[in-house]
């Protein structure tokens, strides 16, 4: 597992540990810095390398009274020198900062993405360094694996958890998820998933989300009596769970019951009220079931979301 | 982290996202015909069938949209010699586009030994805009048909002379429709016995509007996804019967929805006998036209389910069919869609509501990845139940750039419907069947007169494909052409009706369907291995609405029968 763990953490590692040295030139030499030290001195002691001395002067700089390109900077390259000497308190410290004073600015907003990963890989470094064997290694490593698209040795992690502990909660789950994902899986994926799924609910009746997968699977196959009540079995176990109120909701539409439809989907409709998804299968249901002013409501509040994603979608297309 | 699996923290988004790479491979049962010696279709090349013709999309670095729209194509009789005639759409010059040679439309004459001669300089039917579709109909009702021809820029109707030559009477018609437009149907919406002429029209597109457009970060120019432009208002054009047209749009309602129209079929979704109009629309919400009688339509795609997958999301229609596949008297609806949207196969629960049925019945699965465009619902083995032919190709050449799985050049398709829900027998079925295709329209007819229905199929920027069917003939059939007299001259709308021993069928003669393309206008009933066609009754459309009952009828050959004669021929 560990030469798995050290392949599939690497790769990310490398990369942002690459991101984190750009900006910061050496980090070796140490000076004394002088209280006195100016945000100006500061950022360029920084560029220098020169991060230990720098930090806490850049910090301040960031609340003191000073240009706001220059408070910026400070905490661009705070973040930088942060992660460069592995201060993780300081960069979280100037994350906050950043996201506080410059909460829509680009190059804020790219440092901190950056950051963020950077730290999250760190965290798994830390996993694989310190507990290996753990269920949580395996379970990281698995998910990495899967997002390199390598499915089988994901598969293999997964299972080798269930080897250590056979009654791990999740894990079946995980192998379910991992199957429907996977884009070369057989006719036969959603059979096997569904195996994985049911497993899983045997470890844990309280999963919802395998409830909500074996609902979502059963109402593919327009098998709308399991498809509602896997549903309705997933609200049950989570009353804010919108997602299982709408399948729930859309199930009952399928079965062209109409009116048992109307309740979960005004349910889903107050939990998650900007959703169309929600609105137009409420109007679906409003207006079979007899209701058409309702409906026509719901129509046009489904046609309002939906042309204001098809706006937000639009800048992307044209260049 | 991709999820958890906490409660709760699973949403529609995450497990579509999972079964976006899901499920991709179709289920390949065994094909179900024990009978079955040779493939279904088979390709005649052009060395064979004459036909040389090439489409010219005159593709460019600015992609301009309407180079990956086109074209379509029409089986037709020009000549009323009983051989189905063929007429090929090419593009021309227009404001964003100069071809090196002109460019024109095909006609081919059947030779009616298997080859085609074409016939279009004779004819007169060359056209040389930017040509995008055609629709076959006999409007003036003198027995021949005429052709309309869809262009982006200013379309064209060809009055057929009857000698072999055509006339172009757009101005005098008063159709020439604007714009750019796409898929046009010859129907009769007010029953007056004279065929009506919608015009689906596409997005407001121009040189100067074309807008440059990159998907994701290959850094390519791709062609644009038509929501980056503003939707249309389609047109209706109402026969006056003195060889002129008003322009109904705005009174009959059909220019009360703004639209991107792709496919359009007229059809009659609750049976009273007044032709409604499906439209599929691309990245907006199909429209169902539901005609209410007295020249008004109503646009009812929300509430009848038709409008948005099942979802709610708007999905980009391109070709449309209808047909009763489950033969309860009701005509559902079929529409292509693009990769990752599946296709929809509508069933009509009776009330002027539908359905997707197309995830339960095998139809989702098999398209989760592929753009289809020309389509038709058809029998082309003739054992009595329709089949589904699709055709397919994304309409970015640059996809695979993009989307490692989707594909530019994409096959066609073919289920067979078992009774039970529809085989995909695509794989089974023969090479054609694996031929990376750009298609766009697709035509059916039958172009030898074996009774089996032969495929054409356009390509952008290729030479069309002709497939012959192989295997219609193996069962029984009767071939019918109906000649309306009280009611439009094509019995569009027109019912039929027939038994054979155990077999009892229904069809509906729709107009149009498909994409940007007409078919043969004769329906072939198919019988399996019967041998005998017990009765047959065709139920013609308004103004006269009579049902006429034929008995001792032939079968294996082509019958002709006009309304109120009480005899066929």
């Amino acid at each position: 597992m560990c030469k798995r763990v050290r392949k599939s953490f690497f790769i990310p590692v490398s990369v942002m540990c690459l991101w984190s040295a750009a900006g910061v030139v050496a980090q070796q030499p140490k000076s004394a810095t002088k209280p006195e030290l100016s945000p100006e001195r500061a950022i360029a002691l920084a560029e220098q390398g020169q991060c230990r001395e720098s930090i806490a002067t850049l910090k301040r700089a960031m609340g003191a009274q000073v240009a706001s390109e220059t408070q910026k900077q400070a905490g661009v390259v705070g973040v930088r020198c942060a992660l460069a000497v592995d201060n993780r308190e300081a960069v979280l410290d100037f994350i906050r900062l950043l996201h506080k004073q410059f909460p829509r600015d680009p190059d804020a907003l790219f440092v901190v993405v950056h950051a963020y990963s950077d730290l999250s890989t760190r965290a798994a470094q830390d996993l694989a360094r310190t507990a290996p064997q753990s269920i949580a290694a395996h379970k990281l490593n698995a998910e990495a694996l899967e997002m390199q698209g390598k499915w089988d040795a994901a598969q293999l992690e997964y299972e080798e958890i269930l080897k250590k502990e056979p009654n791990a909660r999740g894990i079946h789950f995980l192998l379910g998820r991992s199957l429907l994902s996977r884009p070369d899986a057989g006719p036969d994926v959603s059979a096997r998933a569904k195996q994985e799924f049911l497993k899983e609910l045997q470890l844990d009746p309280n999963n919802s989300a395998a409830e909500y997968i074996l609902g979502e699977l059963a109402r593919r196959d327009q098998n709308w009596d399991e498809a509602s009540s896997r549903f309705s079995q997933a609200a049950k176990l989570n009353p804010n769970f919108a997602e299982a109120y709408l399948g729930w909701g859309v199930s009952l539409v399928g079965d062209q019951k109409y009116q048992e439809a109307i309740a979960p989907l005004r349910i889903a409709e107050r939990l998650t009220p900007g959703n169309p998804d929600i609105h137009h299968a409420l109007a679906t249901a409003l207006v079979r079931s007899g209701h058409k002013e309702e409906a026509d409501k719901e129509f046009a509040i489904h046609r309002s979301l939906s042309s204001g994603n098809q706006r937000a979608a639009e800048p992307e297309k044209p260049e | 982290m991709r999820g958890c699996t906490c409660p709760g923290h699973f949403s529609r988004r995450d497990f579509s996202r999972l079964l976006a790479g899901a499920f991709f491979l179709p289920r390949l049962p065994v094909f179900a015909s024990p009978e079955l010696t040779q493939f279904p279709f088979e390709e005649v090349r052009p060395e064979k069938s004459g036909i040389t013709w090439t489409h010219t999309s005159g593709k460019s670095p600015e992609k301009y949209l309407p180079e990956s729209s086109g074209p379509g194509c029409a089986f037709l009789d020009y000549d009323n010699d009983g051989w189905m005639d063929i007429y090929l759409v090419n593009s021309g010059k227009c404001d964003f586009f100069t071809p090196n040679q002109p460019l024109r439309n095909a006609l081919y004459r059947n030779d009616r030994d298997g080859t085609f001669t074409d016939v279009t300089e004779k004819a007169g039917v060359g056209a040389g805009g930017y040509g995008q579709g055609v629709a076959v109909g006999d409007y003036d009702g003198d027995g021949f048909p005429d052709l309309y021809v869809t262009q982006y820029g200013r379309s064209i109707l060809y009055h057929n002379n009857g000698d072999g030559t055509f006339t172009d009477v757009t101005e005098k018609a008063g159709v020439a429709a604007p714009g750019w437009s796409s898929s046009a149907v010859w129907f009769d919406y007010d029953n007056d016995g004279r065929l009506d002429l919608f015009v689906g029209r596409f997005v407001d597109f121009s040189k100067e509007l074309n807008k440059p457009c990159g998907i994701h970060d290959d850094g390519l120019r791709h062609y644009c996804i038509p929501k980056v432009y503003s939707p249309m208002l389609s047109w209706l054009f109402h026969n006056n019967g003195d060889g002129t047209f008003t322009d109904v749009s705005k009174s009959s309602g059909i220019s009360g929805s703004l639209g991107k129209a792709c496919g359009v079929v007229a059809t009659d979704i609750n049976n009273d006998g007044l032709m409604d109009l499906f439209v599929a629309n691309d990245t907006v919400a199909n429209f169902l036209f539901l005609n209410r009688g007295n020249g008004k339509f109503e646009e009812i795609g929300e509430p009848s389910g038709v409008a948005y997958s099942a979802e709610g999301r708007t999905r980009s229609g391109m070709g449309v069919d209808s047909a009763d596949y489950d033969q309860d008297g009701f005509m559902d609806l079929f529409v292509s869609n693009l990769d990752r949207e599946l296709y929809s196969l509508y069933r009509n629960n009776h009330d002027q509501t539908f359905d997707d049925h197309a995830g339960q019945l095998g139809i989702g699965s098999a398209t989760r990845l592929m753009s289809g465009w020309g389509l038709k619902f058809f029998d082309f083995d003739n054992d009595g139940d329709v089949d589904l032919f699709l055709a397919n190709g994304n309409p970015d050449d640059l996809i695979e750039t993009v989307h490692a799985q989707v594909k530019y050049q994409e096959p066609m398709l073919l289920f067979r419907d078992t009774g039970k829900g529809f085989e995909n027998i695509s794989a089974q079925s023969g090479p054609v069947f694996s031929k990376p295709l750009s298609a766009r329209g697709m035509a059916v007819g039958d172009f030898n007169n074996d009774g089996a229905l032969d495929v054409l199929v356009s390509v952008n920027d290729g030479p069309p494909l002709l497939l012959k069917n192989n295997i219609g003939s193996q069962s029984h059939w009767l071939g019918i052409k109906l000649v309306g007299k009280k009611s439009n001259p094509d019995a569009v709308g027109a019912r039929i009706a027939y038994q054979a021993q155990d077999l009892n069928r229904s069809r509906m003669k729709v107009g149009g369907g498909s994409y940007l393309s007409d078919h043969d206008p004769r329906i072939v009933l198919g019988i399996g291995k019967r041998t005998k066609l017990d009765w047959l009754e065709i139920k013609w459309p308004l103004p006269s609405g009579m049902t006429e009952r034929f008995a001792d009828l032939p079968i294996d050959r082509y019958i002709t029968i006009v309304e109120g004669q009480g005899k066929w021929k």
